[in-house]
């Protein structure tokens, strides 16, 4: 009894000590995120705690105050410099409209494409692996002037439309995500036994019924972990939403103009680093309850 | 309610060809097993019939109607698997009522139809579960449910029983035949295990390698076996099977040993045959017979049964006499006359 309680205090003693060293950077960055500026740039000491808390940065960022109103806030100029305009509204709505959107489409795409894939016989059906394994040897970077190209072309890059340049970005977001998605479904697709589809047709149900009625709200727990994939991967994009677009500047492209040749304004980056998240875990929190294992139990012999 | 013919059927996947032409009528209101070992194409027919398999030559017919180009759903066929297949994210009553759902019928004749499934099968208490939260045996009696609650023309099953252990397996065999005495709808029931078949089927099909063996009803087929296969197949403990050479009214095994035949049965001097005689025909004594040396006997409660050494050949015998037995001990057989077979060694056919 005794070693069993030594045994659990070891167990969670090892756990919180996991979970810290993870969690250390987001703190030190949410910390930074309400330092004021005396206390993010000190030369003498690192300040933990010892410091009165502000929400300048977030004001900043998420309100879109002015320079004038932070000199007025915080009594100093000191370190308010540079031309870039701080107010992060504008691309922190991009990035939910971009990312949501690459992911609805993919995931539409994808699962219908991973259910046929799974239940039908086709003949460039062995081509996919192919497609998946080539499109990931292929860095975006290798083809990013041929899709600046393109892009221009099209007219979704240097344009003032603004719901252009939101299709260009969901689409080339859809494009990267959909070998990655249309493998993931069709795993779970593959999960789920054929002789339920089969089930189903004898009692009556089309194939399209059988998609939709049957196989579909198996495969739920599938659904939202590869729209989970595919929106972290829309959310954190930099590289072609730096080049595609002019009009729409994500939150990563935008964090980078928060580097200024006057210096880095550290708090204003950890202030939209620290409201990125967000969104992220809202909508890990929506999909998450059908996360759970174990969705087709029972449907088979075990 | 309805028949079903099979004529002339053929099945390749590629160039492989698993069904070579099969004939089969079952008649309306039949219980027909379809058996065989394992990878004889026993599911592969049953899915042809139920049309989840196209079939590559020859004709299905239900109820005198050319079914091969139908999609399942218009057979107005019902089918169990063996795995039940069931929908994992619908309640057992749900399960039940999708076909009706999907047939658009009212709510009321819904509700009733589930109703009675539920209870001739005792699914009752259970309605409002999921798959996960049921047993072996309540899910394969969902599978059931799914299928009588569509009143269809033909039941097919696939192994049904395979997944449950021992004595469920007993107690659904049961409750599968009383269902079909309640509901006689023309069932094809696909098994590799001899004594369901024997103990289900109004007729049994016994398969092998894509062609029919035999054609009859369970005391048929046991009784008079049309070749060494199915003797073989059929029986537990297996029919004994001695290879011996015609000579007079016996047969000489290569060991020497004479077995007797019936005066009546004269298959010809010097005939290579196989003569077969079930363990519950042997007679096993201590008097005069023919002499073999007890190897182990293994009683059973209602019976003994007794494995010896004849000539080099191990067989069987079985008894309900209480004999006492042990390793080395000398026994007797006299074989009923009445009850022997023979098959010509080469072609395997029974002789008559
Ligand atoms: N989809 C398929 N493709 C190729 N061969 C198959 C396929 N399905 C079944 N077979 C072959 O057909 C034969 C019969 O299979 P099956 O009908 O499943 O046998 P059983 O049900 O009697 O065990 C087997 O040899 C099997 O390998
Ligand atoms: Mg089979």
């Amino acid at each position: 009894m005794e070693q069993s309680v030594l045994h659990r205090t070891l167990r969670d003693i090892a756990a919180v000590l996991v979970v810290a060293i993870f969690m250390f950077p987001l703190f030190w960055w949410a910390l930074t995120s309400i330092k004021p500026m005396y206390a993010i740039f000190n030369k003498d000491h690192v300040v933990v705690f010892d410091f009165v808390p502000t929400l300048i940065n977030y004001a900043v960022v998420l309100l879109g105050w002015s320079r004038a109103e932070i000199a007025i806030e915080s009594g100093s100029t000191f370190g308010v410099g540079g031309t870039s305009s701080y107010d992060s509204r504008q691309t922190i709505l991009d990035s939910i409209i971009v990312s949501v959107g690459s992911t609805a489409l993919t995931m539409v795409v994808a699962v219908l494409a991973a259910y046929a894939l799974s239940r039908m016989t086709f003949r460039t059906r062995t081509g996919f692996l192919n497609w998946v394994l080539g499109q990931r040897f292929m860095p975006p970077i290798a083809i990013i002037v041929p899709l600046v190209l393109m892009y221009k072309a099209a007219g979704m890059r240097d344009t003032d439309n603004l719901f252009m340049g939101y299709v260009g970005l969901i689409l080339i977001y859809a494009l990267m995500n959909l070998p990655i998605a249309v493998l993931l479904m069709k795993s779970f697709f593959d999960d789920v036994p054929k002789d339920v589809d089969e089930a189903a047709m004898i009692d009556g149900a089309t194939r399209w019924q059988t998609f939709r009625r049957i196989v579909l709200p198996m495969v739920r727990g599938g659904i939202a972990a590869a729209a989970v994939l595919c929106f972290i991967f829309a959310w954190t994009e930099f590289l072609l939403s730096l080049f595609l677009t002019t009009i729409i500047r994500t939150v990563p492209v935008k964090i980078t103009t928060f580097v200024t040749s006057t210096g880095s304004e550290w708090g204003f980056i950890s202030a939209l680093g620290t409201a990125a998240v967000i969104p992220g875990f809202i909508f890990i929190l929506l999909v998450q309850r059908h996360l759970v294992r174990g969705l087709t139990l029972g449907s088979l012999k075990e | 309610m309805a028949s079903v013919t099979v004529s002339n059927v053929r099945k390749t996947y590629g160039d492989v060809e698993v069904i070579h032409g099969i004939d089969l009528d079952i008649a309306d209101g039949s219980f027909v097993v379809l058996l065989g070992p394992s990878g004889c194409g026993k599911s592969t027919l049953l899915r042809m019939i139920a049309g989840l398999e196209t079939v590559t030559s020859g004709d299905i017919a239900i109820a005198g109607r050319r079914v091969n180009g139908v999609h399942p759903k218009d057979r107005n066929i019902a089918m169990v698997f063996q795995n039940y297949a069931l929908y994992a994210h619908m309640n057992v009553k749900d399960n039940m009522s999708f076909s009706l759902k999907l047939a658009k019928r009212p709510q009321s004749e819904i509700d009733e139809k589930v109703g009675w499934a539920a209870r001739i099968l005792n699914l009752e208490p259970y309605l409002a579960r999921y798959p996960r939260e049921l047993s072996g045996g309540q899910r394969q009696r969902v599978a059931m449910g799914r299928a009588i609650v569509r009143d269809p023309a033909v039941f097919l099953f696939d192994e049904p029983l395979s997944n449950l252990d021992a004595k469920l397996r007993v107690q659904m065999r049961t409750e599968i035949k009383e269902l079909h005495e309640r509901l006689k709808t023309t069932t094809v029931y696909v098994t590799h295990d001899q004594i369901e078949a024997m103990t289900m089927a109004d007729r049994i099909v016994i398969l092998r390698d894509g062609i029919i063996e035999q054609i009859g009803s369970p005391l048929d087929v046991y009784d008079h076996p049309a070749n060494l296969f199915v003797a073989e197949f059929i029986g537990s403990p297996a029919m004994n099977l001695l290879k011996g050479v015609v000579d007079g009214n016996s047969v000489r095994m290569d060991s020497g040993v004479v077995l007797p035949l019936p005066p009546e049965r004269n298959p010809g001097q010097g005939r290579k045959v196989v003569y077969g005689v079930r363990p519950e025909h042997m007679g096993p004594g201590t008097g005069t017979g023919i002499k073999a040396t007890v190897n182990v006997t293994e009683p059973t409660g209602p019976d003994l049964h007794i494995y010896a050494d004849l000539g080099g050949e191990e067989i069987c015998a079985i008894t309900s006499e209480r004999l006492t037995l042990s390793r080395g001990d000398t026994i007797s057989f006299n074989p009923r006359l009445d009850r022997i077979h023979l098959f010509d060694a080469g072609t395997g056919k029974a002789i008559t």
